[in-house]
């Protein structure tokens, strides 16, 4: 079977920009940043207090009957945005259609929450034991079985963890499945929910968060802002979504991964640019096709000079007229989420004509010399973009996305 | 109902299916409650708490109706050396 199309026709996501669709476009749109103080934990005593929360959410809304007990939060994350993108897509399940479905998603830490608590009645609070579904709700791939029995879909079903490029393994996982006609259909992106207070202490541990707010590619920037949420996408072949006159958002055309093979935290040039080249190749994309690049873009020191020397290194002199912007400044790093937010921003932006802005931007960094559409979204018409996500571990994951003309 | 053991008992099944505790009685099966396997879990967790006492495993196979529930704690507390008690608040562990 010759490779084939995918389009992305269905989107569900819960961000700390809003649980809709069209409360996360307003925000992407208007370079409304969602960052604030952390509400959920006691942060007095940290060095940050500021994050990105999903804040509004009520479980017990979507999983009535004691049946919340059962998810942890990054889970229902999961499951509430697989519903929604099931509903967007308006595709109809058939007994075959069932069957021939993936469900690839990607999660950094799973139920660490569920564990955390665990931990905390056993040592902190001394009661001797831990409650019985600690397990079943910190295995990472809980989202994803989750989904599969909440929607009743028994295919290929599986997590990928690779940190912050989690989701964008995930989904140029179930693109490839897609594409070469592994499946009919996949429902993929990446959830995360981690605000805790040991999670966070070892994010503080790192050194890595801003104690301010995040500023990517800018000017004293000082770090990345804690995010968290879910999206999911629904993935089908081109032509089937065309015959049944689905609304389809864009197509997701090609996909890269390489590993750094250097350092745990410290990436390289070469490791993320060849990720880049290879989902330019992997879509049959020249560079001077590509409008948007949604960054990694972490606000970090170390990042964003380097994805910044990286996208040179890909697109020479073209780099300089390619619109890049980190939505990270508004969502925050939602981890193995994160890519799965970006997707969406990324499907929005070219479908709708606007890329959103790297908010919080003060002034130019010597050591980042690109296009970073500061703090103001810009109306732009955009054949084909990348979205960059490069994890810890240096393990780098690229997808590329094309408008439907 | 002035039975201490099978108000704890009920509190604890609405409390896990989120239910009204008016809608359980002694004779009510658990599956019509909807209570799977991993709602057991949790139910008999918090029984353990609530009445500070360890539940078998073996027990917990057995038991079908809301009455098995509160018959096996009665045993169990019966059977208990000291301390456990219907009305023990559950307290941490040494």
């Amino acid at each position: 079977m010759p490779p084939r199309r995918v389009a992305v026709t269905g989107i569900g996501i819960i961000s700390p920009l809003g649980s809709t669709l069209q409360e996360n476009w307003d925000a992407l749109s208007h370079g409304r940043s969602a960052i604030g103080p952390i509400q959920s934990v006691d942060c007095s005593k940290l060095r940050f207090q500021n994050g990105a929360e999903v804040c509004g959410f009520e479980p017990a809304k979507h999983f009535p009957g004691g049946k919340e007990d059962q998810l942890d939060r990054f889970a229902q994350f999961s499951v509430v945005a697989a519903r929604e993108a099931l509903r967007d897509s308006g595709i109809e399940l058939t007994p075959a259609l069932r069957e021939n479905c993936a469900i690839i998603c990607g999660s950094a830490v799973g139920g660490q929450a569920a564990i955390e608590k665990g931990f905390e009645d056993l040592w902190v609070l001394g009661r001797g034991r831990v409650h019985p579904l600690t397990i079943p709700k910190t295995m990472a791939n809980a989202g994803a079985s989750h989904i599969s029995m909440d929607l009743g879909l028994s295919g290929p079903t599986y997590t990928v963890s690779t940190a912050c490029s989690s989701a964008n393994h995930a989904m140029g996982q179930a693109f490839r499945m897609v594409r070469s006609g592994d499946v009919e259909m996949a429902v993929t992106g990446g959830s995360e929910a981690f605000f805790t207070i040991g999670m966070l202490r070892s994010w503080e541990a790192m050194r890595v968060v801003a104690p301010d707010t995040c500023r990517p590619f800018s000017k004293d920037r000082r770090g990345m802002i804690l995010g968290e949420g879910g999206a999911m996408l629904i993935l089908e072949p081109f032509e089937a979504a065309r015959a049944r006159g689905a609304k389809i958002y864009g197509e997701i055309c090609g996909f890269g991964m390489t590993s750094d093979a250097h350092h745990l935290t410290q990436p390289t040039v070469e490791g993320p640019s060849r990720a880049m080249r290879a989902a330019l190749r992997d879509a049959g994309l020249a560079p001077e096709e590509i409008g948007y690049i949604n960054a990694h873009g972490t606000g970090t020191p170390g990042n964003d000079p380097v994805e910044s020397r990286a996208i040179r290194a890909v697109f020479g002199a073209q780099a300089d007229k390619v619109g890049v912007s980190s939505t990270k400044s508004l969502h925050g790093h939602a981890l193995g989420a994160a890519g799965a937010l970006e997707a969406v921003a990324t499907l929005l932006a070219i479908r709708n004509g606007v890329l959103p802005p790297t908010a919080n931007y003060l002034g130019r960094d010597p050591e980042c010399d690109l296009d970073y559409i500061p703090n103001e979204p810009r109306v732009a018409k955009v054949g084909a973009a990348l979205s960059n996500s490069f994890a810890f571990g240096g393990l780098n994951a690229v997808l590329a996305f094309r408008a439907i003309a | 109902m002035s039975d201490p053991v099978a108000e704890k008992v009920i509190a604890t099944l609405a409390s896990v299916k989120r239910i009204p505790a008016d809608t359980i009685q002694l004779d009510t099966n658990l599956q019509d409650l909807g209570i799977d396997s991993l709602d057991v879990f949790s139910m008999v967790f918090e029984l353990e708490n609530a009445f500070q006492i360890s539940i078998p495993d073996d027990d917990v196979r057995s038991i079908k109706t809301v009455n098995d529930v509160v018959e096996g704690i009665r045993k169990l507390l019966a059977a208990a050396p000291t301390g456990a008690s219907p009305n023990s608040a559950p307290t941490p562990a040494s």
